[in-house]
């Protein structure tokens, strides 16, 4: 919409290039990521301010923010999801560049576009806001990689509209699945506006199709306005994979970190243990080439980073059939919360460790990247496990009150990241995501990794009490678990 | 002692005699003060003493003669009278006809009238004790016959000042009532006398609504079957065009007829916020320019006749005043009806009958009853006596040639459309019906025949499996509608800055960023989904098919018929800040291909108030769409109302419009309406409220009169969102909602559904 | 039963409530013409359509927002040392001395009469769709509750779950939460009024009717 207000962005080119340590970055962010981000900053000699709310002071990255940047580059906002209230403290400031960290406004391309437009414009550190956009829009996204022969789930990359197509679309998936020896077929309809789990139907019998087919337009229109529906596969059994991408503004060589397998999740398919790399073809079988799986996901992923000009840290998500077929499912315009694995067994030659957020705030206030593909090397296996207040035996409820214990036995080979203190009780605040700390653990092979995973699980002592006065209730145990099942299809 | 007996009877008759006549004289006093409000003190000084000193005199019995004196005394306030009534102004008669003691219409019903039966309740016992309805008698002799002449008799009561008539302001289902007896009217075929005693219509939106009736009431009268004779005491705005869209319009000398209260107007003017009072001087300086009076409006053509009342305005005692009412009045009805016949020898016959000056009515004797095409003719004279009205207020700058050319492909076109429409299109259909049969058998032969290829087709489809392909190649999609982009964004896009949504403290909406909301987010708030006031070039933009508008008629200006002070410099800083010579733009545009003409009033242009130009506009675009019969939409981007600073030149397109609103529909039209922002008064009390298919943007306002005015005219305070659409909507007043990034899609739909084959329902 | 006359007492011993007022959201502060000792008022009209007194004006992002007074009273503390500073979120402004109503001490009163249903967890609390939209449309005590009824949405940890009322079946007669704002464990949500308790609630209003005089 504001493409016309070009000069805006000649002016900016045209201002002569800051030294990192000119700038200084609004953390947009609370808990570890907000610490990740400050520590990143402070290892890059940047100022940065920080923000909190009432409900959060209490949490651990204000006091990281007070001891790395002082008293006065903390400031209370109303809200982590008010717009306005990072611009203005931004400005108050005096930043010059946000940092969105990952959820809240990470991938919203129109704060992302509000940043730079603005008239006291600054960097938003994370992809161009149309290239958050592009990315954002999944039909776009399929359209994309089909364009560009990467493969996606079979189905409908446009909506439909037309009941005859729909139905023939349906038809075509229930005898392709046949022909792949699918046993039991399924087919998703959901509406091409929605989002978020809302207006999305399984079909199970083609006989169904067209009254789940009414039903799901129906809903669309009424909903989004839009009765446009698409149809795919549903995939049932498989592995959730990601690769790791990283590029400087110029977007013109994306290099790769490896890819990560995130498919131990909780009912509600949220992550709880992370693992990098992908596979471990070296140790374990697979019915399938597991080693060039991975390479042909880094390459689609790359070729698509490539086509599109993608200028900072983002991620590929990607889906593994039992059969070890890849479908393309996602790009996420941002730092995940699991990009810790990835730099745990990275290095760049001559530059040792890997931080991929100090990565990306270099990258993202205009540094080249500075080296190249050939230059990273991966070495041994990590491992990222999310300690949270959570009952998995009932649903993954969310526990909610205060802890009073939070101990762990430091090792070499553990990186803890919590924003909860442990020198005083913290209560658990009730509007954010329930992560109490991420534990990323690095073994010179998987079974080192889980070896020394368990280890450190077992060496949690994690103790609290709620209103009720009930015990605090983690999924330490599910961790624990799960651990063993790691990388195994 | 019989005799002592008898002088002091006497005595006290000449007493009470003397005494009424001095009760008499002391009102006629307190009437003068109350008109004049303070001014001719000296007068009202002469008269008072005179009176008092006879009062004195008398109760001192130093009174020789009483009625030779009483007589003098008259006789001076009658000179007096006379003398003031020459240079009485506008304002004055506003007080004149306000007075308790104006003639109200139950005088009028028993003076007038020879017999009569109220209808529409009795005294405080009525729906609505301010209208007041009755059937009434004319009784008339030629020779030895007697013709009992019934006719229906609608006015507004004032009741002399009693609390339950509320003044002459009539609410919601009074009119409705009104309507109702009209109706009644029509179907006896006898005429209707209408008495406009109002300051004008009680604001509420109550059911059936004070807009939405008065709307009704309006475009019910364009097409009543019957003679309609409207007489104008006191013509307040949308209340007095309620009831008097009429054949011939009377007014009183002393009445006022006018679109505002000189009150309202100063308070306007003077930009006056609720509660404060504007000065005696600014009110007297509207009520001169608003250009009030019987003679204005005479000299403009908004009444027929001016009929004369006594010195200082009529009060019931002036018998002789009722007697040239009820003369004006059959006068009048027999010349509607005369009008209607086509033998011109009667028709001049008649008419030289009634003009010849001493002619007395009464002896003269006219049949009040129609005949089905006389009738017809009643109603289309009626229509375009009202079509031609206020042309002249407008500023047409139109070239000559413009109009000439539009004049003579009108003679071309005309006949084709009607052929096209009218002949063509009735056939086509049972053309169409059998071609559909032929083609049918067609296709069932050809299915028949067919059939064994089909399957060797079918069979060879089969081996060439190309599902795989189909279900994860890219497939084509040309129409790529996903993102959609506006066409026209508002200017306000370009501004760093945020706003707050009216809504927040509700819904907990976060501020709003400019950038966003007034481009992509179109004006809508993404929390709650309020509608921010978006520019008018919004709509005409990106409601239509892209470069399908085209406007006509903007050469038709809006001006200053009135000469009302400074207004020729606003109008012209309206026109320069919003890039069009009026408020109403008019222009033909498609909507995926549907061909529509459209008639915008922009709330940007002074409100979006409705003056002659505008008027004009409406009633040409009305007219060009039932020329070319295309579906006619109303889009009202806002309105404040009728243009006061034009005053009845304004006021009188309400009946105007709405004539060309009744005729388009009639001819088989599809009027809509859409409401945005705020719209309010004399608008919405006829042209608008009239059409049956009203829907309203969200977020909007409608209605009669704004919050300010409630207070200022009723004394009630209105809760807030009084006059939202929702409210609007639960009333019964308009048919929907609509979302505005929604517009363009509902009206494709709801010209479809509405509009029938060719989108002009009949 | 309750002894209104002693609670009466304790109220008339400190018949004020001071009120905080603070910035909502970050932004530049300028003060409005008032002075410490000031009398304001809080919104007024029929529906509370006249905003408060105001008291300095708070503008981020070009966008200058009143701070209003929220009820009657007096200002005891201004803190015009912020004027023309930019200022964090929920930084004190005013604070106001309010002089109970009769209808606030009611509303104390009555809040040890009602049937209180209390929040189970910190969270924050909304009516279902349906009850909230009565409570728009018409008021709250238009909204029947009866024993297991679906009656609020707890939304806590990003995660909204259904909470159905327990307790007497009685309309709603006041409404102790606001719009996202975060509520306690053991915070009563509403006031519920029993058909049995009419009688005692009429005759509490009645009490402080006759005994809070003259404020």
């Amino acid at each position: 919409m504001m493409e016309k207000n070009k000069p805006k962005e000649a002016e900016i080119e045209q201002k002569p290039k800051l030294s990192l340590s000119d700038h200084k970055v609004l953390v947009a962010n609370r808990g570890e990521i907000a610490m990740r981000i400050m520590r990143a900053c402070h290892n890059l000699s940047i100022p940065f301010a920080a923000v909190y709310t009432r409900e959060d002071a209490q949490s651990g990255h204000v006091d990281l923010a007070r001891s790395l940047g002082g008293d006065n580059c903390l400031y209370r906002v109303s809200s982590y999801h008010d717009a306005n209230e990072i611009m203005s403290v931004a400005d108050a400031a005096g930043c010059t560049a946000v940092h969105p960290g990952y959820g809240f406004f990470a991938e919203d391309f129109r704060f992302a576009r509000r940043v730079t437009k603005r008239d006291r414009s600054m960097i938003f550190i994370g992809p161009s806001w149309k290239i958050i956009r592009e990315l954002g829009d999944k039909i776009n996204t399929k359209r994309l990689a089909r364009s560009l022969g990467v493969p996606t789930v079979p189905g409908s990359d446009r909506p439909i509209y037309d009941e005859a197509e729909a139905e023939h679309i349906a038809k075509s998936l229930f005898a392709f699945q046949e022909q792949q020896g699918v046993t039991h077929p399924l087919v998703l309809v959901k509406a091409s506006a929605g989002g978020g789990g809302m207006g999305i139907e399984e079909v199970y019998d083609p006989d169904q199709f067209r009254s789940v087919y009414r039903r799901i337009r129906n809903y669309a229109l009424r909903q989004f306005k839009d009765e446009g529906v698409l149809i795919e596969q549903r995939i049932k059994d498989f592995n959730h994979l990601e690769v790791q991408i990283v590029s400087d503004r110029t977007g013109s060589h994306p290099v790769h970190f490896g890819t990560r397998n995130c498919s131990i999740q909780s009912t509600g398919r949220q992550k709880r243990i992370e693992v990098a790399p992908g596979f471990a073809p070296d140790t374990l079988d697979y019915s399938f080439d597991a080693a060039r799986v991975l390479t042909n996901i880094v390459d689609y992923s790359l070729t698509m980073a490539t086509k599109v000009g993608y200028d900072n840290v983002g991620t590929w998500e990607w889906i593994v059939t039992r059969s070890g077929e890849p479908f393309l499912m996602e790009v996420n315009t941002r730092i995940q919360v699991e990009n810790g694995v990835s730099a745990c067994i990275s290095h760049v030659a001559g530059r040792g460790c890997v931080d991929l957020i100090s990565e990306q705030i270099r990258l993202g206030l205009g540094e080249d990247l500075g080296y190249t593909q050939a230059e990273i090397a991966t070495e041994g296996v990590g491992l990222e496990y999310r300690i949270i207040a959570e009952d998995p035996a009932n649903n993954f409820t969310p526990w909610v009150g205060t802890i009073e214990t939070f101990h762990w036995q430091e090792t070499p080979w553990l990186t803890m990241l919590t924003h909860v203190p442990t020198n005083r009780s913290y209560e658990i605040p009730t509007e954010f995501d329930p992560n109490l700390a991420l534990a990323i653990i690095w073994g010179k092979n998987l079974e080192e990794a889980k070896e020394r995973g368990l280890a450190f699980l077992s060496s949690i002592e994690l103790k609290g009490k709620n209103a009720a006065g009930d015990e605090l209730k983690s999924n330490i145990d599910f961790l624990k678990a799960n651990t063993e099942h790691l990388l195994r299809f | 002692m019989p005799r002592l007996l008898a002088t002091v009877k006497k005595q006290l008759m000449i007493d009470n005699n003397v005494e009424k006549r001095i009760v008499a004289l002391h009102e006629r006093l307190v009437y003068l003060k109350d008109i004049f409000a303070g001014k001719h003190a000296d007068d009202v000084n002469l008269l008072e003493d005179r009176l008092n000193s006879f009062r004195l005199r008398l109760k001192e019995e130093d009174v020789s003669d009483p009625y030779t004196d009483i007589a003098s005394v008259e006789d001076l306030f009658a000179y007096v009278e006379r003398k003031l009534d020459s240079s009485i102004t506008p304002m004055d008669k506003v007080r004149i006809v306000r007075h308790p003691q104006r003639i109200c219409l139950r005088d009028i019903l028993e003076n007038v009238y020879d017999t009569f039966t109220e209808v529409g309740g009795q005294d405080e016992y009525s729906l609505d004790p301010s209208m007041l309805i009755a059937r009434a008698v004319i009784t008339r002799h030629r020779g030895k016959k007697t013709y009992h002449q019934p006719v229906m008799v609608i006015g507004q009561e004032k009741g002399h000042g009693a609390e339950f008539r509320n003044g002459g302001s009539v609410k919601p289902w009074g009119n409705a009532k009104a309507m109702q007896f009209m109706r009644v009217a029509e179907t006896e075929g006898i005429p209707i006398h209408c008495y406009v005693f109002t300051p004008g219509s009680f604001p509420i939106e109550d059911y059936p609504g004070a807009a939405q009736q008065i709307a009704k009431n309006i475009y019910g009268m364009a097409g009543l079957r019957v003679p309609v004779i409207a007489i104008i005491s006191e013509g307040g705005s949308g209340g007095a065009e309620a009831i008097s869209l009429a054949d011939r319009r009377l007014m009183l000398s002393h009445g006022y007829y006018s679109v505002i209260s000189p009150e309202g107007a100063a308070a306007i003017e003077g930009h006056l916020k609720s509660g404060m009072r504007a000065t005696p001087e600014l009110i007297e300086h509207c009520a001169d320019h608003l250009h009030i009076t019987a003679a204005d409006n005479l000299n403009f053509g908004y009444i027929d006749r001016i009929i004369q009342e006594p010195a200082l305005g009529a009060r019931p005692w002036h018998f002789d005043f009722f007697r040239t009412l009820r003369q004006e009045v059959i006068r009048a009805t027999d010349e509607v009806i005369i009008q209607t016949r086509i033998l011109p020898v009667f028709k001049t016959l008649a008419r030289n009958r009634h003009t010849r000056p001493n002619a007395d009515l009464e002896s003269l004797y006219i049949h009040w009853g129609l005949s089905a095409a006389a009738k017809k003719r009643l109603v289309a004279k009626r229509q375009k006596k009202f079509l031609g009205l206020s042309k002249q207020a407008a500023c047409d700058h139109r070239p000559w040639h413009t109009k000439v050319i539009e004049n003579l492909s009108d003679c071309i076109s005309k006949p084709w459309i009607s052929f096209k429409y009218d002949f063509y299109r009735k056939h086509q259909r049972k053309i169409q019906t059998f071609m559909e049969e032929i083609d049918n058998e067609w296709e069932t032969f050809k299915h028949k025949a067919l059939s064994p290829w089909r399957k060797f087709r079918h069979d060879i489809e089969k081996k060439n499996n190309k599902q795989g392909e189909e279900l994860t190649a890219l497939s084509a999609w040309t129409k790529d509608l996903r993102r959609k982009k506006w066409n026209y964004l508002s200017p306000r896009y370009k501004i760093d800055q945020t706003l707050t949504c009216p809504n927040s403290a509700d819904y907990g909406c976060l501020d709003l960023w400019g950038p966003d909301l007034f481009g992509e987010f179109a004006g809508v708030c993404s929390y709650c989904g309020y509608h921010f006031p978006m520019e008018p070039e919004w709509y005409v933009r990106n409601v239509f098919d892209r470069d399908s508008v085209m406007e006509f008629n903007s050469e038709i200006e809006a001006g200053n018929p009135l000469d009302f002070p400074d207004f020729a410099q606003r109008i012209a800083k309206a026109q320069e800040r919003n890039g069009t010579r009026s408020g109403c733009m008019t222009f033909e545009a498609r909507i995926s291909n549907i061909k529509i003409i459209v008639a915008m009033l922009m709330g940007t242009f002074r409100g979006g108030s409705v003056g002659a130009a505008e008027g004009y506009k409406f009633v040409e675009a009305a007219e060009r769409a039932t020329k070319k019969r295309y579906p006619f939409l109303a889009y009202v981007h806002g309105t404040a109302g009728m243009r006061i600073q034009e005053g009845t030149h304004a006021l009188i397109q309400m009946p105007r419009c709405t004539v060309a609103v009744r005729r388009y529909i009639e001819s088989g039209g599809l009027y809509m309406v859409l409401y945005d922002t705020n719209s309010f008064a004399g608008p919405v009390a006829s042209f608008l409220g009239c059409s049956p298919y009203q829907f309203a943007v969200r977020s909007s306002n409608l209605g009669f009169a704004g919050p300010g005015v409630i207070k200022e005219t009723t004394g009630i305070d209105i809760p807030p969102r009084y006059h939202r659409s929702t409210e609007a909507l639960s009333r019964g007043h308009i048919q929907g909602i609509w979302d505005r990034r929604q517009i363009r899609a509902n009206l494709k739909q709801a010209l479809r559904t509405i509009g029938g084959r060719n989108l002009y329902y009949r | 039963m309750l002894n209104i006359s002693e609670l009466l007492d304790t109220i008339k011993a400190q018949p004020f409530r001071e009120i905080e007022i603070t910035t909502p959201h970050t932004g530049v502060l300028t003060f409005a013409s008032v002075a410490l000792g000031d009398k304001v008022n809080g919104p007024q009209g029929q529906w509370k359509e006249k905003r408060g007194t105001l008291l300095a004006t708070l503008e981020r992002e070009r966008n200058p927002k009143p701070i209003c007074a929220l009820e009657k009273g007096e200002i005891c503390a201004l803190h015009t040392e912020l004027e023309g500073q930019f200022v964090q979120a929920n930084t004190p402004v005013a604070t106001i001395r309010h002089m109970l109503t009769r209808e606030e001490v009611e509303h104390i009163i009555l809040k040890k009469t009602l049937y209180l249903f209390r929040a189970p967890e910190r969270a924050k609390y909304y009516f279902t769709p349906e009850v909230d939209k009565k409570i728009h449309a018409q008021d709250q005590h238009s909204v029947k509750v009866r024993d297991g009824m679906e009656l609020f949405i707890m939304s806590r940890m990003k995660r909204e779950v259904h909470l159905p009322y327990t307790g007497p079946q009685g309309l709603i007669y006041t409404v102790y939460f606001k719009y996202n704002e975060n509520i306690d464990a053991g915070a009563p949500l509403i006031g519920v009024c029993t058909q049995e308790q009419l009688p005692a609630i009429e005759e509490v209003i009645m009490r402080i009717k006759t005994e809070w005089t003259g404020r």
